[in-house]
């Protein structure tokens, strides 16, 4: 008897409860439909590159003063692996993002269905070819290039100067000599920082794949067995390199990080580091008078192949397939890249290499690196970064297969089996 | 009859709002994770397939850094566990006794546990890469002057070292207390008996902190099971993983290869370890309880 009482006036709340919650969403709907010219939308970008967060917010605010029935919602999680976590929880909870960074290539593939084709805007027909291809597939384009970086070994032109070296290297050869030289003259040739997995395991070493006579078919015999990285030529070659900085550098190189490098550079210890045009600002705050360039990391003597550096699109804006306010956000997309702020940012404010034919960057706006590696890319000397192009988890996975050799732990030609272990265990 | 049902309507009011956070918060994403383990998931996609057991087949023939990371974190374990234990232990002994600055001591001791694990990784990853290097240069002590966390032994004591340094004031409240516990009359007779520091130590003070190992015990033992936030802020795994912990591994699996599957394969199994292995270790210690 008691028992079933209970039950009765709790299946009558649950009931209250359901009638409650039917009003009150009809509540709304009807509202929405009544003054929907005012209701305020929000469109949420969840990105990860800290260094441009206030400058995002500020032009957030810009374009929330010319559309004043949208809301922009900049969030920010630094650092490649806890954005990706951080945007799954976001997906998985039902709150996705209405515009989030994608890193194209194999990170499209794998979020395709949630991506929103920008074929049909305005700006698609603006993009470079080279940064269009990390986000097209099958003809379709995807998302937003914001900008190109590009690495290689960046080098001090004034101790260069005054050690005499001229011509630049362009060659494995030329390189080992220049290194002789710098060495010779009592300064650090190479400033290691192979603490980070990263400068190896994803930028490093994307130059190996790059030498291929075919990347592309490479890539693909890796996936589907036809090719094999153990005993290749150009990674043996690869490894040839890395010991040559390992020989002419820094003491324990496998403690250095990043921070620690840039400024054993900055400070003129090091004539020499394989880094990208994003430690420009970094570098002008700790010597605002460093005269600087980049080199290509040639691995063989055969200049026309290997003389090359490396650029690509670390950010590709994409619209969430589900958001309510799709059109709004590509509103802002749009607005970012054609309205004169937004350009105005891209180039001063961010130091960003432009993507869009319609953003023109002088050298002064972007920094000697940038405007250096504009040069490579316009004279043709540039490989496209592919590391987007390795299954998930495989730069990790290379990165501590790496070091492994960096320590000296294993010889080049057992390196080049754990790497093919390595492609293996997540192709 | 109508006092069993206030008894019930109390137990639902104190226990229930906390019962049902434990079930939303806890049991359920449990019994989610078991459903994961048994499919593909990426832990994006919209589409879930089911493929039984094949994520544990893997895990059990064909992963060999899974294993590599358990033995580790094994190694860990075992070492910090003891270790911790001990420098608790000793902090709480000394500090039991009357000094004068006892109260500043205790505070400081518990102060790095105040501090997150993720903060004080990267302080010590400071320390350890740019502190230890500039005592070299002064000192030349080749102690400073190994490569800190750059091969897998430093990097290994490396963590033990921020690993202690984090949790010993924690476990050195919960001796204290239990300490400040023993009785004086058994201290005194003890000492009228004619029994020196050591043997009084070993006779009484231990015997009778036996409670507090217990518990001790079980939280450094789960503590360092499960570290991830000191391992991943001070070498994150590296280098060439050498120093991954179980949880990393699991997160890097689920996150970062994307096999979500797999990564919550692990966790299950994970989970049935931890589990029995402290429930061996708190029946164990119980038994060798003593009461005054």
């Amino acid at each position: 008897m008691q028992k079933r009482k209970l039950v009765s006036i709790l299946l009558a709340m649950v009931l209250v409860l359901a009638a409650c919650g039917g009003n009150s969403k009809e509540g709304t709907n009807g509202n929405t439909q009544a003054d929907g010219s005012q209701e305020k939308k929000t469109v949420t970008v969840f990105q990860f590159k800290t260094e441009i967060v206030e400058g995002l917010h500020e032009l957030a605010r810009a374009f929330e003063a010319e559309h004043p029935n949208i809301k922009i919602d900049v969030q920010t999680v630094g650092g490649s692996g806890d954005y990706e976590a951080g945007l799954k929880t976001k997906f998985a909870s039902g709150e996705g993002p209405d515009i989030f960074s994608n890193g194209g290539y194999s990170k499209l593939l794998l979020w395709q269905e949630r991506i929103e084709d920008l074929s049909d805007q305005p700006w698609v027909k603006d993009i470079s070819p080279a940064a269009a291809d990390p986000v097209t597939l099958d003809g379709k384009v995807y998302g937003l290039p914001l900008s190109m970086e590009g690495f290689g070994y960046i080098y001090n032109k004034d101790i260069f100067a005054e050690v005499g070296i001229d011509p630049l290297p362009k060659t494995y050869s030329e390189l080992e000599s220049a290194a002789k030289k710098i060495s010779d003259a009592g300064i650090t040739p190479f400033a290691n920082a192979y603490y980070e997995w990263w400068l190896v395991g994803s930028q490093g070493v994307s130059v190996a794949f790059n030498n291929q006579p075919d990347t592309n078919a490479f890539i693909d015999g890796l996936n589907d067995g036809t090719a094999t990285i153990a005993g290749n030529e150009h990674f043996l070659n690869w490894a040839k390199l890395m010991q040559l900085t390992l020989d002419y550098g820094n003491k324990n190189p496998l403690t250095t990080d990043h921070n620690t490098a840039v400024t054993m550079f900055a400070n003129g210890e090091a004539a020499m580091m394989q880094q990208g045009n994003w430690t420009q600002n970094m570098i002008d705050s700790i010597n605002p008078d460093m005269n600087m360039g980049i080199l290509p990391m040639p691995i063989s003597d055969d200049a026309a192949v290997t003389s090359k550096v490396t650029v690509g699109v670390p950010v590709n804006l994409v619209v969430n397939k589900d958001s309510k306010v799709k059109e709004e956000a590509k509103m802002f997309l749009n607005w970012l890249v054609t309205s004169d702020m937004g350009k105005e940012y891209i180039t001063k404010n961010f130091k960003f290499i432009p993507t869009l034919s319609t953003i023109e960057a002088s050298p002064e706006d972007m920094g000697s690196l940038a405007s250096e590696l504009v040069d490579y890319v316009n004279r043709g000397e540039a490989f496209p970064n592919i590391s987007g192009k390795y299954p998930d988890g495989v730069t990790q996975e290379f990165g501590s297969v790496i070091q492994e050799f960096l320590a000296g732990r294993v010889d080049a030609q057992q390196w080049t089996e754990n790497m093919q272990a390595a492609w293996d265990k997540l192709k | 009859m109508k006092k069993r049902k206030m008894e019930w309507g109390l137990q639902a009011f104190f226990v229930g709002p906390v019962f049902l956070f434990f079930v939303l918060i806890l049991i359920v994403p449990f019994l989610l994770g078991m459903y994961y383990s048994l499919t593909d998931w990426n832990g994006i996609a919209k589409t879930v397939n089911w493929v039984g057991l094949s994520n544990f087949k893997t895990l059990f023939t064909d992963d060999t850094g899974f294993w590599q990371s358990f033995i580790f974190t094994t190694k860990f374990t075992v070492v910090g566990v003891v270790l911790v234990n001990i420098v608790g232990f000793v902090f709480a002994y000394l500090l039991t006794n009357a000094l004068k600055l006892r109260n500043i001591m205790r505070t400081v001791f518990f102060m790095p546990n105040v501090i997150g694990g993720l903060l004080l990784g990267f302080i010590w990853q400071f320390i350890f890469i740019k502190g230890f290097d500039t005592i070299y240069k002064l000192t030349d002590w080749s102690f400073f002057g190994l490569a800190w966390l750059g091969d897998p032994t430093t990097g290994f004591w490396g963590i033990v070292i921020v690993f202690i340094w984090h949790q010993a004031g924690y476990l050195m409240v919960i001796y204290i207390s239990s300490l400040t516990n023993v009785p004086k009359e058994i201290v005194e007779a003890a000492e009228i008996d004619g029994a020196n520091r050591w043997q009084m130590l070993r006779s009484i003070t231990i015997p009778l902190v036996m409670p507090a190992v217990t518990i001790c015990l079980f939280l450094a033992i789960s503590w360092s099971f499960k570290i991830f936030d000191i391992n991943l802020s001070l070498t994150a795994g590296g280098p060439y993983k050498s120093t991954e912990s179980v949880a990393m591994n699991i997160y890097n699996e689920a996150f970062q290869n994307n096999r979500y599957g797999l990564g919550t394969a692990k966790a299950l199994l994970f989970f049935v370890t931890v589990a029995i292995i402290t429930l061996i270790q708190v029946r164990v210690t119980k038994s060798k309880e003593v009461e005054a």
